[in-house]
């Protein structure tokens, strides 16, 4: 019941750093080593940034210095405890930024297209705000009949977190919402349910 | 024929500085003169014995203000007549003909914050720019560049406005624009108007800062219209041969022959009047056609480019 080909459907890339830019930002939603995630990390001269999130309750987000390895300067890099500690310090951190700043966001797409709505609030554009997708397939889900985001969705249908609707998940994304959408699977023949398959791990 | 035109009087006419003199136009009929945004030109078609000047000016006042038009010309010493009339011949109470304002310069709407990079006259889209911006609540910034003789005259002019927002710089070095240039909130965007060097050095300034592409833009003229060396334009579909003179522009000469064609900007920005070349050789001064586009020869844009060749075949 899936529609290929969906215009909305994002296509990612290898993360590149933008060598106009002045100063980086790589932010992942797991520790990865930098570069595994994004080339050029050479042009970047010394101001360059990774934030990652550890998932765990033993780091503090402070700032530590390392090197990028080969001819590249000095890394400035945070790991946080969770996504929303990360989230939190990087709205502060864009709310004091200025032009010539370049955002990177590698993960799953529940994390990148939440890191590019925080980028387009604070004023970057997309040719500013990098995005690549890494680790688990697994979808946010926007049912359209009551508007509730369903997150951490691996299956080809679901039970709606707001109003129990058991929703087909569809190609169509939103960027707005970093979501896919959802819609009624059995509106033509209420309880006439297609198979549930495992299509996102 | 000249597309749809206007016709202005001229409410005031008031000399600024030497070379420096402001109208007022209302329209000659009564009523609202046609909506625009702020960075539309308005190109004057000046009547000066058998001669039609055509020149074009950036309107200053805020646009949301359809009761006037307003701009400023600077006397231009190497003038073809056209701004040594303006000054000379037109006085308070003339009716003059106008096309409709055209915007090759607008305000990019979705921008946080506007820096604005002026220099000389340069300065008059920037006027236009600043009535909408403060009229909006919208934050601005403007560097303006000028010869310390004429500090006095731009001070005048954006006196409504003196204060942080505004920065005059007559000290000839584009230098006072890195510090600015490297502070500003993400969301911002950049415009320049002025003398060639003054946009080129504005803007490699701004790209070395690390400012993208997009949020860089400058005023490109569309007054290179008429100017070149004659040459005939053959129309293969309607069959005839239009002469195109030194001071006529292509799409203006195939309208005086009586020949419709499409256009709309007529600034070389829009794509609309793209007509085919059969034979000959086009001088490209649009902003529409791709690199790829111009050099094949298989395009011209007839609002603002012209000939190489004597004679060039065109598929109208």
């Amino acid at each position: 019941m899936l529609i290929s080909n969906i215009k909305s459907r994002p296509v990612y890339e290898r993360l590149r750093l933008d060598g106009a830019g002045r100063r980086h930002l790589v932010v992942s939603d797991a520790p990865r080593d930098l570069p595994e995630v994004i080339d050029g990390v050479e042009s970047a001269g010394g101001l360059l940034g990774y934030w990652m999130v550890a998932s765990t309750a033993t780091v503090d987000g402070q700032p530590q210095t390392a090197s990028a390895g080969g001819n590249a300067g000095e890394v400035e890099t945070r790991a946080f405890r969770a996504v929303s500690h990360l989230m939190d310090r990087l709205t502060h951190r864009l709310a004091q930024e200025s032009v010539g700043f370049r955002l990177y966001a590698i993960g799953e797409e529940g994390f990148i297209w939440e890191i590019a709505r925080l980028a387009r609030e604070a004023g970057l554009e997309s040719y500013e705000c990098q995005t690549a997708h890494a680790g688990s397939m697994r979808r946010k889900v926007f049912c359209v009949h009551c508007k509730t985001i369903t997150s951490g969705v691996t299956t080809s249908l679901v039970a709606c977190d707001g109003c129990g609707a058991h929703l087909v998940v569809r190609d169509h994304f939103s960027r707005t919402h970093a979501a896919f959408m959802g819609v009624l699977a059995d509106a033509e023949a209420p309880g006439d349910l297609p198979p549930v398959e495992e299509l996102f791990p | 024929m000249m597309g749809q035109t206007l016709k202005l009087r001229v409410a005031s006419a008031v000399t600024l500085a030497p070379t420096l003199k402001a109208f007022r136009f209302v329209p000659a009929e009564g009523g609202l003169v046609p909506a625009s945004g702020p960075g539309a030109h308005l190109r004057l078609f000046l009547r000066d014995g058998d001669k039609v000047h055509r020149n074009a000016y950036s309107l200053i006042a805020n646009p949301d203000d359809r009761s006037h038009l307003s701009i400023i010309v600077r006397r231009v010493a190497a003038s073809k007549g056209g701004s040594a009339f303006l000054h000379e011949q037109v006085r308070e109470g003339d009716v003059i003909e106008a096309g409709l304002p055209a915007n090759l310069f607008p305000v990019i709407r979705t921008a946080r914050r506007h820096f604005m990079v002026s220099g000389g006259i340069g300065l008059t889209p920037f006027l236009a720019y600043i009535a909408a911006f403060e009229a909006g609540g919208t934050p601005w910034e403007l560097h303006h560049f000028c010869r310390p003789d004429e500090r006095g005259v731009f001070e005048a002019l954006l006196d409504p406005y003196a204060g942080t927002r505004v920065h005059i710089h007559s000290g000839g070095t584009l230098d006072v624009l890195d510090g600015p240039l490297s502070h500003q909130p993400l969301g911002t965007h950049v415009y320049t108007c002025g003398p060639d060097a003054l946009m080129t050095g504005a803007l490699e300034r701004a790209a070395e800062l690390g400012w993208p592409k997009a949020r860089l833009h400058s005023e490109s003229f569309g007054g290179a219209v008429a100017g070149g060396a004659p040459f005939i334009a053959v129309l293969r579909r309607s069959g005839i041969e239009v002469a195109v003179d030194a001071e006529t522009g292509l799409l203006d000469a195939i309208e005086a022959a009586g020949v419709e064609a499409p256009c709309l900007c007529r600034g070389g920005a829009c794509g609309q009047c793209l007509i085919e070349v059969a034979d000959g050789v086009p001088e490209h001064r649009d902003h529409f056609l791709d690199h790829e586009e111009r050099a094949s020869n298989r395009f011209i844009m007839t609002c603002v480019s012209r000939s190489k060749t004597p004679r060039i075949v065109l598929d109208l």
